[in-house]
């Protein structure tokens, strides 16, 4: 009561120590995403890789960062998002380019004028599409699971995540774990988002990577520390992004009926020997529609086409889409079995990767059959291996 | 020259020619008989030579044999169910009119079997109260064996495998027998009492028998008996089943075979002395009934009661249970992702590793009896290594 400046100044002090303290404090404590990555435990390189399809998207809501994290938690090699782009250049992790099937976006009175109808891939479509809208309006809709028979406890928790935002999920995880990233609908995107200095959407995809530092060439150091796929359904954006890159590039194939949407060629085409020897100078491998592979008839398997052995003779990795746990997506052989369908193509197929929903479940079945850290378990794997036979030898 | 005498020989007599043929014959035939011996039927192998049954882990338990797979309770369902690594194979035993043990689940043939197609039958059609309601059909009671057999099993669930329906027919107690003792290693078996109370009331055995006298008396011909893992139950297991308390008490006269107390849902009273499921389950009951069982089988949400398909909290049954040195074996677990509630993320595995591992059961009836068995052989590994960390 004396003086009331030394009491200010008092005050004042604190909130400078505090500050000061708070940086510090900082320094000594870093964010897990700077932490020494030579700590991290590697990626499993002696098995097909375990690819995350949309993240966890059999437990929560599709690309969101929840269903990004499980998947990590749950043991994915890679987490795989689409990206789109929105009305103000943004580039976010969505499948479809309308809002309407998988967030609340009909509830949102404020957009109701929003509605398009434009020209996708051949067909109209009417919805809310994501060029109609700012990132920041996107922000505010949230999510829900797709699938009806799924879990819908978490729906209209979780927002849309960005590009960045999910590159952060990747590299923030404690071991290593890939991204596999598709320029989506590249051809729908470039008609209706425009970007600063004549870039494309392309670009801003690889500027994004670029920035965060994904480089190096399929199995190079600097590609094992930051694994990456780029994927996509168009092969002039794949040729296009060579020539910025050369992180490795994965093709995908559609349906046997589906055209590329870019170059207008035919399944027969891009899937021809000739093909394959045109375009494994830009990617490391395709990622087919699965039922492509192995014809079926009446829900059995029927006989397997030559695609695995062309594209492997062409040194052309194979990742086929989408593994699914629901008995309605496993053929009979597999009798309602995902393992027995992770083990025909893993083993009798002999595939490289496996876009999967139930990313948990590929690893269980993976790490049972064939674990991972084979040097470290390998010696008691021995003695155990001959503790089993002489134990059997005694019936 | 040796030709011409030999053919001159046989030209000179044909009686001679007769007589060799008919060695021939005669020799082949006794070559025949004699010859099997050396080459005994699978069911006469040397027992002691087959791959016992496994005791160290939870009982895999092929419900109604591979039902996921093939129709229900066929001689190829078991087959199935016994290639892909079964430790037991369980069945529902029923009889028909001629008092006939039978394989077979419902007391009616309408949803399993084509017995509507059958125009014979036709006027077969009865309304006969089972467990407190009546139910119309053409029930097994009607029907002769002969007239049985005559009928195909169908798949029971429209989205399971549908092209095996009409192909087999309805099995017997003893071909089901003879399916496991024919097997290539030790499998179980795991019949049950199914219906007492309606089948006696609607077939009668000669000699004042009862639908449980003549269920014993098939176990005993093929040689069933021995207390739970005594050396005759390890040579040919068994557990005997049932949802009817008398029945199972009845026949603890008659065998000293292990039996096994099912539990209905929490609604549903015992159909013979009407209790509660509060009062069978009580600390009590189990103290009374394991005089008479080796353990309960109850309904598995039962013992883990779901929420709009979540798990809740696990109730005392398994602890209560083993308190009185009870097994549990919970029914029934499938693969269909409509069966498994959300905690198991649509994997049947994840459902096995929780019964086996956090909730810790003695057996469990799956129709999915190899993803069981995958399960088990994949993960018993490290926990094979767990024990021997000495």
């Amino acid at each position: 009561m004396a003086s009331s400046f030394p009491c200010s100044l008092c005050f004042l002090l604190i909130i400078v120590l505090t500050l000061l303290g708070g940086c510090f404090a900082k320094l000594l404590y870093p964010l897990p995403s700077k932490k020494n990555e030579k700590n991290r435990k590697p990626l499993q390189t002696s098995r097909p890789y375990n690819i995350a399809h949309r993240g966890s998207n059999g437990e929560f809501p599709e690309e969101t960062s929840a269903a990004y994290t499980r998947a990590i938690e749950e043991g994915a090699d890679f987490i795989e998002a689409d990206v789109l782009a929105t009305k103000d250049g943004a580039l976010i992790c969505f499948h479809d380019v309308t809002l309407d099937d998988i967030t609340d976006v009909a509830t949102h009175k404020e957009f109701a004028d929003r509605k398009r109808t434009y020209e996708l891939q051949g067909s109209n479509t009417t919805g809310f599409f994501t060029v109609d809208f700012t990132l920041k309006e996107i922000q505010t809709l949230r999510v829900k699971q797709r699938f009806s028979f799924r879990d819908q406890t978490y729906n209209g928790m979780y927002p849309i995540i960005t590009f960045d935002e999910y590159i952060s999920i990747a590299l923030d995880a404690t071991r290593v774990v890939g991204i596999y990233p598709e320029i989506k609908n590249p051809v729908f995107i470039n008609q209706h988002v425009k970007w600063a200095d004549g870039k494309r959407f392309e670009d801003k995809v690889i500027e994004t990577l670029l920035r965060y530092g994904y480089k190096g060439s399929y199995m190079s150091k600097d590609w094992l520390q930051q694994p990456i796929f780029i994927q996509s359904f168009a092969p002039s954006s794949l040729v296009y992004i060579s020539n910025l890159t050369n992180s490795p590039k994965v093709l995908l194939i559609d349906d046997v009926t589906v055209p590329t949407q870019d170059t207008n060629q035919s399944y027969l085409e891009i899937t021809s020997d000739s093909y394959f020897g045109f375009i494994k100078d830009f990617v490391v491998g395709i990622g087919p529609w699965k039922e492509t592979i192995v014809a079926t008839k009446g829900n059995h398997l029927a006989a397997a086409t030559d695609l695995v052995a062309k594209a492997h003779a062409h040194n052309l990795q194979v990742h086929p889409y989408t593994y699914r746990n629901e008995h309605e997506y496993l053929h009979v052989d597999f009798h309602q079995d995902p393992y027995a369908e992770y083990d025909y193509w893993v083993n009798k197929i002999g595939i490289d990767g496996l876009f999967t929903d139930f990313t948990g479940s590929l690893h269980k079945f993976q790490e049972w059959t064939s674990p991972s850290n084979k040097d470290e378990k390998s010696a008691s794997e021995l003695l155990s291996k001959i503790e089993a036979l002489i134990s059997s030898s005694h019936h | 020259m040796p030709r011409r005498c030999w053919e001159k020989a046989l030209m000179a007599s044909p009686l001679f020619c007769t007589l060799g043929l008919l060695a021939i014959i005669v020799l082949t035939l006794v070559n025949a008989c004699v010859g099997r011996p050396f080459y005994p039927l699978p069911s006469k192998q040397d027992v002691e030579n087959r791959q016992p049954i496994q005791t160290f882990r939870p009982y895999n338990i092929a419900h109604r044999g591979s039902n996921g797979e093939l129709p229900e309770e066929t001689a190829a369902a078991y087959m199935r169910a016994i290639e892909e690594g079964a430790d037991f194979i369980e069945t529902d035993i029923l009889a028909t009119k001629d008092g006939a043990l039978i394989c077979f689940h419902d007391v009616y043939l309408d949803d399993v079997t084509n017995v509507i197609h059958h125009k014979e039958f036709a006027d077969r059609k009865r309304t006969y109260e089972v467990q407190g309601s009546n139910t119309t059909g053409f029930f097994t009671v009607d029907f002769t064996l002969e007239e049985i057999k005559t009928l195909r099993v169908n798949q029971r669930y429209k989205f399971r495998d549908q092209s095996y329906n009409g192909k087999f027919p309805i099995i017997t107690f003893e071909e089901y027998i003879a399916i496991a003792l024919d097997a290539p290693r030790i499998v179980g078996i795991y019949p049950e009492i199914k219906n007492p109370v309606f089948i006696n009331e609607h077939v009668k055995w000669a000699g004042g028998k009862r639908f449980e006298d003549k269920f014993i008396e098939t176990l005993q011909k093929y040689g069933y008996k021995g207390e739970y893992m005594s050396k005759d139950w390890l040579s040919q297991p068994i557990f005997i089943q049932s949802f009817a308390p008398t029945s199972l008490i009845y026949v603890s006269n008659l065998t000293d075979s292990p039996k096994i107390f099912l539990i209905d849902d929490v609604n549903v009273p015992t159909q013979d002395t009407n209790q509660s499921y509060s009062e069978i389950t009580s600390d009590a009951y189990f103290n009374y009934i394991k005089q008479y069982v080796v353990g309960i089988g109850p309904w598995k949400d039962t013992v883990v009661p779901p929420m709009e398909n979540h798990l809740t909290t696990a109730t005392d049954l398994v602890a209560k249970a083993h308190a009185h040195d009870l097994q549990v074996h919970p029914y029934t677990y499938r693969n269909e992702f409509m069966f498994l509630h959300f905690n198991f993320r649509q994997d049947p595995y994840v459902e096995y590793d929780y019964w086996i591992n956090k909730i810790g059961i003695d057996g469990l009836f799956t129709d999915f009896t190899g993803s069981l068995h995958n399960f088990q052989d994949w993960t018993s590994h490290s926990s094979k290594n767990k024990k021997s960390e000495v």
